[in-house]
């Protein structure tokens, strides 16, 4: 009875860019010319390193006003929860939802997910590769996701600006919280699932 | 979309498959594909016309054939693309109360965050809604129509490699759904009345998101190399 085979087994490595099995022993595809890896290197050192920038990013991006309102010669500033809280006062109540899912329960759980995933790997966790390389799918589909709000302030500062009467301002928490999103997904992007599958390989033997 | 996942039952043992088989139309080109996810090794050169393959072990997608495929991809990204030029053309959203008015247009969106002493935020929004959008759908348009004229310039496999490289950070979709939260969020305050250009960003949407899923990665590089091998 013949294993399943993976491309490390047979000494390929399959291209991150155009999907090419070659000889683990080329530094750049034969076909697309890319810098070939067998996996991604240093996966869990950078993906960590992201995870804790984007940790540290997310206090401020939540702090932080997001955008302020300059009405009746009065500025106001909102921050994220401030605003989910606004909403639900002003009776919105599935705008609010979309907000709060999108500006909190996305990078939070996105951020635990990850963190997760890098714990089991850190220490060598067998079982479950099925479930935590669809877990790692999730956290990579749902990322972009959290740009929502940061969309919304930008829309709303170009359209609600009427001087005198009320105008909308971005805040640094935007910038902020735009950076959280695009450290998690370069993370995302920097994990290597291939080493969960790996790991299990290295028991069988 | 087909839901058939069509892995050839041989499945992961199809490794030892390595001498040439019959001299089809695509033995030019090494039939093989290793799982992104779990680097299980596959040979998908029986896939059917229309089929998908995913990865056995893990359920990763692999790849779909559809034979049609590039002529697909370009007639989405050129209407994309027209829908995009008229999108940014157009006032997007009109605001008005107590007897004032303000037009915007999807420019505005940038320039505002930039006027408004957040340059890099404006670059940011600029990159993810209009650049990257923008130049995926020309890249698409420029692959697809090349590939299926079958000309190999050189410069095409850096165009496929940008391509997939960046087409994860457009966030057309995201935008989108950001513009109808913005919708209800103001309703309350003022009367908004929607432009024309809300409605060909709508499209475009629609249109770049089937160009993108019409494109399949794996297809794509084994079409470039059996161009290459000629």
């Amino acid at each position: 009875m013949s294993q399943p085979q993976t491309a490390a087994d047979q000494g390929l490595s399959s291209c991150h860019t155009c999907l090419k099995l070659a000889d683990s022993a080329l530094h750049h595809c034969p076909r697309c010319d890319s810098v070939m890896h067998k996996r991604k290197s240093d996966s869990l050192q950078r993906t960590l390193t992201l995870l804790i920038t984007a940790t540290i990013l997310y206090i401020p991006a939540n702090i932080l006003p997001i955008m302020y309102t300059d009405q009746l010669a009065k500025t106001t500033g909102s921050t994220i929860i401030g605003g989910v809280v606004l909403l639900i006062k002003l009776g919105s109540i599935p705008i609010a939802a979309i907000i709060f899912i999108a500006s909190v329960m996305v990078p939070v759980g996105k951020l635990l997910m990850m963190y997760y995933l890098c714990w089991t790997v850190a220490r060598g966790s067998l079982g479950s590769e099925r479930q935590r390389t669809v877990m790692y799918r999730i956290t990579e589909f749902i990322g972009k996701w959290s740009m929502i709000d940061v969309f919304v302030v930008a829309i709303l500062v170009a359209l609600v600006h009427l001087s005198g009467i009320i105008v909308f301002r971005p805040g640094i928490a935007a910038l902020a919280f735009a950076c959280v999103v695009m450290v998690t997904m370069v993370a995302a992007e920097s994990f290597d699932t291939r080493t969960f599958w790996d790991n299990m390989e290295k028991q069988d033997d | 979309m087909s839901p058939a996942s069509s892995i050839p039952s041989a499945a992961g043992s199809a490794v030892q498959n390595d001498e040439p088989g019959a001299p089809t139309e695509r033995s030019f080109s090494d039939p093989r594909i290793a799982c992104p996810s779990c680097d299980l090794v596959f040979n998908v050169a029986n896939l059917a016309d229309g089929a998908t393959a995913r990865c056995s072990r893990c359920g990763q997608f692999l790849t779909q054939r559809r034979d049609d495929a590039l002529d697909r991809v370009a007639a989405y990204s050129s209407a994309a693309l027209v829908m995009l030029a008229i999108g940014c053309a157009f006032p997007f959203m009109k605001f008005s109360r107590a007897g004032l008015e303000n037009t915007m247009t999807l420019p505005q969106t940038v320039m505002e965050l930039w006027y408004n002493n957040m340059p890099w935020l404006a670059v940011i929004v600029a990159a993810f809604i209009l650049l990257i959008p923008g130049l995926v759908a020309v890249g698409m348009l420029a692959l697809s129509t090349t590939l299926s004229r079958g000309r190999n310039p050189e410069w095409l496999p850096r165009l496929g490699s940008f391509i997939f490289h960046v087409q994860n950070w457009s966030m057309v979709e995201v935008f989108f759904v950001g513009v109808l939260v913005s919708l209800v969020k103001i309703a309350k305050l003022a009367t908004v009345v929607l432009g024309l250009s809300f409605w060909a960003y709508a499209v475009f949407t629609i249109l770049f998101t089937l160009a993108i899923t019409s494109l399949d990665k794996f297809q794509c590089w084994q079409t470039i190399e059996r161009l290459q091998s000629r």
